[in-house]
């Protein structure tokens, strides 16, 4: 037993490092690190070239790793994003952190290149020595790990507590606005703070190799498993997050000596051990309503943040509702031109078209829980995963034809969705995040890894229909299913009901004033998202004809949201670009490009996510507005004489800024 | 600055909505301490204090989103008092809050458009999924009733303009807007002209006093401008510390030496030297 519990201890003092990292830069920034597992990968591959590629022995490497590179990585994140996100909406946050975690992996893969055998060295001196106190067996990267925690917290604490740079840290957790009146550079001391956080990414990964490997999706788990402490901590308190990590830890192993190893359930329960922790600590914060959203900074700070500086300005009078608006033809020619790729491509890359507009389905379900009810859930793959695995189930195995299948299938997947709704309701928008990606997650090794679901990762077979078994008639299918759905969101959005779910969106207090009701808006949404995903997910087995659950992974739903956000999270046809740009962009590279490049489409997309610190109303809605501007410029030199007068809207495009500023009152006269 | 203003006197002794004894503790503060307040129809009640007297405390819970520690709110007789917001919005509340609760993602016209609705045609919210109604030009009565309140409030130059970024007197004005347009019996209103020059504060009590008039509201009114509240309030209740100290017509009020010590005096005495 004991040396489960020191085993337990090992693992659990790796997520205590990294869940004191979230945690600190949490507090002191108000950003939630969903780029964490990367950074981490980032110095431990960087590590491991320096120690096994270039021959550099153990503490050299580690110093060079930990001390220049991570802090360098961590100083250059913060100039180029993370300085740029403090005032961003939760959203904006995350979907930018995450795009760092999408892109930072594939770079230093692209650099550092690509391992064909994952397996690494720690800390420690190979062989590995073992000791054996009291009968229980610990080996040197073990006691490592130890060392490791007890490095962080005697010296965090220390620094913290009793030194100049910790009073500054402590100051800018309370307030940045405060801070910089008293004379600190709030930005020196977040850079600080960054590079700090680096280096225990750093440190988390390179003891965590000997165990996981330098793999992505190794760190990745550690990061999400990390999680689970800093909820438990409540985002906040560093000795819970640590005491919570170091319970997990040993719980997970401890629990190995119970299970069955030949029973495949064990190997279902471990990696869940983490996550139904996050679930209670969740559902027991939610339920004494402590799993709210929390104030960043002090009252000065809270006094001067700019309201609603990244709210998409989307403007629905009805006046803008001719055939002729932007609004309608923009989306009527992203059809058009998706309509004649079937016509003009070959079968190959027809396929991979049709995949991109069955993906654009999915996505319209982002559209609906984020872009509308601003809702930040990361499982509408999970959703998808669900509606593609009942709808083979029914067409494969039962007979049913395909696209009753799906239709079909989809509602049973719409009870998960509103239950999940009404268990989220309480909650504020980052626990909202790390709860829906911890169903997923859950999801994903519980239910999709399980037999007969999932036949060694080809899952069950989906038959298309006869009349749509080429590639060019399936995507017509699909791109029919997707303007019904695109067309039922607009409408959603045009409606009482839009008006409605956009108040609660942005004040529950006044819509409850109002007489609206909360509950029935969040459930309506989260309700009407999860058929859309279920829907999405079944189209994509239809194109796979196979349910492949691994596809279905929630990290390829962070990816799915990336991409999705950074073009543009409210918009429709944003859901389609989205979708067949995800499709389509991997294959141009594969077929054009050399291979060594494979991994700059993904680089582009995490780029793309990373730019929404900068343009967070997404790709876009950032140029239509320029054109439009540039239209208007155009249109106003031609006929300048021409001007009609001020019509009263000072939102419409087409009224010069100067005579904008006439129209509210207060403005310049 | 001067608020002469014709109050409304089609006053009823029954009251649209009433506090009895409401105590509110949070935690070992006594927010608010045995408060009694009644406010008929068609009538103008001001309600005045000191900062963290307890007024917003007293609206949050006569307009169901505080439930009181003991005592109880009634509406039309009734007692509301475990009500929640939606329910007692739907018996004809409205409310305004100390710092505006905009939807900011809605247009200005898109605020007054969904409060019509939630009051006149509630069942749009499901039935417009179907029937595709959002699509088409709103019906003339909404219309003319959102544009009356836009035109009113002078709001109608920036009806479409999205909340987000409005200067702090016009989101009042929509927040305002927004709650005269589900066409309220009672109308809780916290701070309204904060935010609002002399010129458009002038106007926004014409405004008020003219629902009252043609419609019988109850208003029940915090401010901080005491000659807004004095000019246009049939009864004036000031709170201390949760404690209600005084109430009667402003001219018993402004006399009230209490009154005068604990909170008005200064003011008062200006505004008369002034006067």
């Amino acid at each position: 037993m004991l040396s489960y519990v020191l085993a337990g201890l090992s693992l659990g003092a790796i997520y205590a490092i990294a869940a004191s990292s979230l945690v600190v830069t949490y507090v002191s920034s108000g950003i939630f690190n969903f780029a964490f597992g990367a950074m981490a990968f980032a110095v431990a591959r960087f590590y491991y070239w320096l120690n096994s590629q270039h021959g550099w022995s153990i503490w050299p490497a580690a110093a060079v790793s930990l001390l220049v590179f991570a802090p360098l990585l961590g100083a250059a994140l913060y100039g180029l994003l993370f300085r740029h996100l403090r005032l961003r909406s939760p959203v904006v946050k995350i979907v930018a952190t995450i795009g760092v975690s999408v892109a930072l992996p594939e770079l230093v893969k692209l650099i550092l290149g690509d391992l064909a055998d994952a397996t690494a060295p720690g800390l420690a001196e190979r062989p590995l020595q073992v000791f054996h106190p009291f009968n229980a067996a610990v080996n040197m990267d073990q006691v490592f790990t130890y060392v490791g925690l007890l490095v962080v917290l005697v010296v965090g604490v220390s620094v913290l507590r009793f030194t100049d740079v910790g009073l500054k840290v402590r100051a800018l957790v309370d307030s940045e606005a405060l801070t910089a009146l008293s004379g600190t550079s709030p930005s020196r001391v977040s850079l600080g703070v960054w590079a700090a956080s680096a280096s225990l990414a750093g440190l988390a990964g390179i003891l965590l190799a000997p165990t996981t490997g330098v793999s992505v999706e190794g760190m990745t788990l550690l990061m999400a498993a990390a999680f689970a402490a800093v909820v438990a901590a409540r985002l906040r308190s560093l000795p819970l997050a640590v005491g919570v990590a170091l319970l997990m830890g040993v719980v997970t192993t401890v629990i190995q000596k119970y299970l069955d190893p030949s029973d495949p359930l064990s190997g279902q329960i471990v990696p869940s051990i983490p996550f139904a922790f996050m679930l209670l600590f969740l559902l027991y914060y939610a339920v004494r309503g402590l799993a709210g959203d929390s104030a960043q900074g002090g009252a000065l700070d809270r006094a001067i943040r700019p309201e609603g500086a990244d709210t998409p300005v989307v403007v629905r009078s009805e006046q803008r509702r001719g055939w002729l608006s932007p609004s309608v033809v923009g989306p009527i020619i992203t059809v058009v031109i998706a309509a004649i790729m079937p016509l003009v491509f070959d079968e190959y890359w027809t396929g991979l078209a049709a995949g991109g507009i069955c993906l654009g389905i999915a996505l319209l379900s982002y559209t609906l829980v984020t872009g509308e009810g601003g809702m930040i859930w990361l499982c509408q793959i999970t959703f998808a995963g669900f509606g593609a695995i009942l709808a083979a189930e029914l067409a494969g195995s039962h007979g049913w034809s395909p696209l009753v299948a799906i239709v079909v299938g989809a509602v049973f997947v719409v009870p998960i969705g509103v239950v999940l709704g009404l268990l989220t309701i309480r909650l504020g928008n980052l626990y909202v995040a790390l709860v829906t990606l911890t169903f997923g997650l859950l999801a994903s090794n519980l239910i999709f890894t399980r037999d007969p679901y999932y036949n060694f990762g080809q899952g069950t077979f989906m038959p298309r229909p006869d009349w749509a078994f080429d590639n060019q008639t399936f995507a017509y299918v699909a791109l029919a299913a997707f303007v019904i759905l695109a067309l039922l969101i607009v409408n959603l959005r045009r409606s009482t009901a839009g008006l409605a779910l956009n108040a609660v969106r942005w004040s529950e207090t006044g819509s409850r004033t109002l007489g609206l009701s909360v509950v029935q808006m969040k459930v309506l949404v989260s309700g009407l998202a999860t058929y859309v995903a279920a829907v999405g997910g079944g189209f994509l087995a239809l194109n796979y004809q196979a349910s492949l659950p691994d596809s279905f992974n929630p990290f390829i739903g962070l990816i799915w949201l990336a991409v999705l956000v950074s073009i543009g999270s409210r918009s429709v046809v944003a859901a389609l670009v989205a979708g067949l740009v995800f499709a389509l962009l991997p294959g141009v590279f594969a077929a054009y490009l050399p291979t060594d490049w494979s991994h700059l489409p993904t680089i582009l997309f995490g780029l793309g996510a990373i730019m929404l610190a900068r343009n967070p109303e997404g790709a876009i809605a950032q140029n239509a507005r320029q054109l439009t501007d540039l239209a208007v410029r155009l249109r106003n030199r031609r006929a300048p004489q021409a001007a009609d007068p001020p019509s009263g809207r000072v939102d419409d495009p087409a009224v010069p800024a100067t005579e904008k500023e006439q129209l509210i009152p207060g403005g310049r006269a | 600055m001067s608020t002469a203003l014709n109050r409304p006197d089609a006053r009823t002794t029954e009251s649209r909505i009433e506090a009895h004894g409401v105590t509110m503790r949070f935690g070992g503060l006594v927010a608010l301490s045995e408060v009694d307040l009644a406010v008929p129809p068609a009538t103008i009640v001001g309600l005045v204090g000191p900062n963290g007297a307890g007024k917003s405390t007293l609206f949050g819970v006569m307009s169901g989103l505080l439930r009181p520690t003991s005592g109880h709110v009634s509406m039309n007789g009734d007692d509301v008092t475990h009500r929640s917001p939606q329910k007692r919005a739907a018996l004809g509340l409205a409310r305004t809050f100390q710092h505006p609760e905009l939807f900011s993602g809605l247009t200005v016209r898109e605020h007054l458009m969904l409060a019509y609705r939630v009051r006149h045609a509630k069942s749009r919210i499901w039935t417009d999924l179907v029937t595709g109604r959002g699509l088409r030009r709103p019906p003339a009565d909404e219309r003319e009733r959102v544009d009356g309140l836009l035109e009113a409030l002078h709001l109608d130059q920036i009806q479409h303009r999205p909340v987000a970024g409005l200067p702090l007197g016009m989101s009042r004005l929509v927040e305002i807007g927004r709650a005269l347009a589900v066409d309220p019996t009672v109308l809780l209103l916290d701070e309204p002209s904060s935010g609002l020059d002399t010129r458009e504060t002038e106007e926004l009590a014409r405004t008020l006093v003219q629902v009252v008039e043609d419609h019988g509201v109850s208003l029940l009114l915090v401010e901080h401008d005491v000659d807004l509240v004095l000019g246009m309030c049939h009864e004036v209740h000031v709170l201390d510390f949760g404690v209600k100290i005084a109430a009667g017509p402003p001219e018993e009020v402004r006399a009230n030496a209490a009154v005068r010590a604990a909170y008005l005096g200064e003011e008062i005495e200006q505004g008369e030297h002034s006067a």
